[in-house]
């Protein structure tokens, strides 16, 4: 019992640490009394403009992108969480609605036609939702939407807007537009500012508020829609919550910080690894690790290199090892 | 009045019935079996009573209130059900499962509470699995994955308990198990359980304990005959409902103990039909 109080503990202050720590990591060397000296005079005497370099690097760089991170990471961890539990299957990711690849078209298309990154915002975001709708709008071609139908509508609707995506990739300019795209689709968090973090991080904590309320709730829908039913859940009802914040979060984090992988399919896997298959804790234990992992892998990608890594290619890389090593460990959980 | 009421039922897929015309009332503290052959519609009907398909024709009244005016939560809180084959997916504790049961009694934003937590252990405690709380179901037995399934619809709380199939892929040890958790919930609780089932000898083992329990043979998309299980189960009936031949036994295993039995023999065709006829 102790043991477990432990965990939940640790797990509750390690995105703060990590936040905490990412600020001394990057290029620009920093002292620890140096950044609590940044911190408190922001944080203390915010007024009191001391704007020198150290400043800028700590504050207006390193804690928002940290921020970013957590809230990314956390985001497409939870949903990816709630969508393996609603779909019954530990394969799931966030993405499976088709929330990222509507969200990679939109993307392209704001940068096709407009190249300035407040449309790349909005129509990452908007295609991103509107992809998820598209699949529920298939899976409900039978009148009733069983779950199978919405991940058949998921895999449908993906497909076409990655095709979409290749279409846009084809006709862009190749050595401005082209570029962009691509980079854009690999995922990187160096854009972060405290504006991304006001406008994105509204739909991304919506989104994980939800589904920490609901979180209990995804157990019984996990029993498959017969006997969630028949144990007294409005089925449609609580689906319908859970998809929609799970795309809240997911379509804020993508719009923001383009397409991450992995995230949303392997730290749900690692918390269950650690505390169990209960979404009751398993949820919040999502958001603390996938929290923790995208900042890591964020300032693993700033350092290891001269120039930044795409954060899609190093989750992959990081995640992937780790994840056999912790299978081996662990015997599975249980599977 | 009665705990469950259904009238003049009928149900179809695309308009070709499935079941029409059936009847039945099921009271406190007994066990209503459905028997039927494969196919027969055993299933359909028990999920039009569960609410997961809406009749055609007819009423389901659940003491005395129509189904159709009847939100989910309360529904569940009327009627328990044991699923025939229940699909494992993530391998979540015993515990975990039978908590699953309390869904109807919490909140759509809330947990199960500490009370909710004794229920479920209370009635781990009834199927005799205290000791698996903290097992992943997945690594149970077929025949305890069984009873953690009872005893997620005893959480439930209901006063019935519909089962489909209960003893499905179950050996013999299992098998009596689960009839005698069924047999002391009916009399020690008074709960009152509707089940499908492929093997009419389980009507024989509830009247053998002495629990009231009716038979309904479904055949020719209704239920044909309904009654006791001395009655219903005869060697006719078993004939025109299966197209077998079996004899109804009966063995006295101590004075005030009669242990009735049906042995099937034969289908109604081949060489062995001769003989017994």
């Amino acid at each position: 019992m102790t043991k477990k109080k432990l965990i939940y503990i640790i797990l509750f202050l390690a995105p703060f640490a990590f936040i905490f720590l990412s600020l001394f990591v990057g290029r620009y060397p920093l002292s620890v009394p140096e950044v609590a000296r940044i911190l408190w005079g922001k944080l203390i005497f915010s007024a009191w403009g001391l704007q020198d370099i150290s400043t800028t690097i700590v504050w207006d760089i390193r804690l928002p992108r940290a921020i970013l991170g957590a809230l990314v990471g956390g985001s497409l961890a939870v949903s990816g969480a709630a969508f393996q539990g609603l779909f019954r299957n530990p394969l799931v990711s966030s993405g499976i609605l088709g929330v990222s690849s509507g969200a990679g078209f939109g993307a392209a298309l704001a940068i096709l036609l407009f190249n300035t990154t407040s449309y790349i915002y909005i129509f990452a975001f908007c295609f991103g939702g509107m992809a998820v709708l598209f699949s529920f709008l298939i899976g409900k071609i039978y009148n009733t939407t069983p779950t199978i139908m919405l991940v058949l509508g998921g895999v449908i609707v993906s497909s076409v807007f990655s095709a979409l995506i290749s279409f846009a990739k084809y006709v862009a300019d190749p050595y401005n537009q082209l570029p962009a795209i691509t980079f854009w689709l690999m995922g990187s968090l160096a854009s972060a500012r405290y504006q991304d973090i006001m406008v994105a991080g509204v739909p991304m904590l919506l989104g994980i508020a939800g589904l920490i309320a609901v979180r209990w709730r995804i157990n019984i829908l996990s029993m498959g829609d017969r006997e969630a039913h028949t144990l007294g859940l409005n089925t449609a009802l609580s689906k319908g919550i859970v998809v929609i914040c799970a795309t809240l979060a997911t379509a804020g984090a993508v719009c923001v910080s383009g397409i991450i992988g992995w995230v949303g399919l392997v730290i749900p896997h690692i918390g269950r690894m650690l505390v169990g298959n209960d979404n009751k804790i398993l949820i919040p234990t999502s958001l603390a690790l996938g929290a923790c992992f995208l900042i890591l892998v964020d300032n693993l990608g700033r350092v290891i290199s001269g120039s930044e890594i795409p954060l899609g290619i190093l989750t992959a890389l990081v995640g992937g090892p780790f994840f056999v090593y912790l299978l081996k460990k662990t015997k599975g959980g249980g599977w | 009045m009665p705990l469950v009421e259904v009238s003049n039922a009928g149900f179809g897929y695309n308009g070709r019935a499935i079941f029409k015309n059936i009847n039945l009332e099921v009271r406190e503290g007994e066990v209503f079996c459905i028997v039927g052959p494969n196919g027969c519609g055993k299933t359909t009907f028990l999920d039009c009573l569960l609410g997961l398909l809406k009749l055609d024709q007819g009423d389901i009244l659940l003491g005395g209130r129509n189904i159709k005016t009847i939100r989910p939560p309360d529904v569940a809180k009327v009627l328990a059900y044991v699923p025939q084959s229940h699909q494992k997916t993530f391998p979540y504790t015993v515990m975990e499962i039978v908590l699953m049961g309390r869904a109807s009694y919490t909140g759509i934003f809330s947990s199960p509470s500490p009370a909710d937590i004794s229920i479920a252990e209370e009635a781990l405690a009834i199927v005799g699995l205290q000791e698996y709380r903290n097992r992943p179901y997945t690594q149970l037995s077929g025949g305890e994955g069984q009873l953690v399934m009872i005893a997620r619809a005893l959480a439930q709380k209901t006063p019935v308990i519909i089962m489909d199939e209960p003893t499905a892929h179950l050996d013999f040890k299992h098998e009596l198990t689960v009839l005698e958790t069924m047999v002391q919930l009916v009399r020690n609780t008074g709960k009152s359980v509707i089940m499908a089932t492929h093997f009419p000898n389980h009507a024989f083992y509830f009247e053998n304990n002495d629990v009231p329990t009716s038979v309904a043979l479904m055949d020719k998309l209704t239920f044909s005959v309904i009654g006791r299980p001395g009655e219903v189960l005869s060697e006719k009936n078993l004939k025109s409902l299966y197209r077998i031949n079996a004899r109804v036994v009966s063995y006295q295993l101590d004075h005030n103990t009669e242990v009735k039995q049906i042995i099937p023999i034969s289908t109604l065709y081949s060489k062995e039909s001769e003989r017994v006829n």
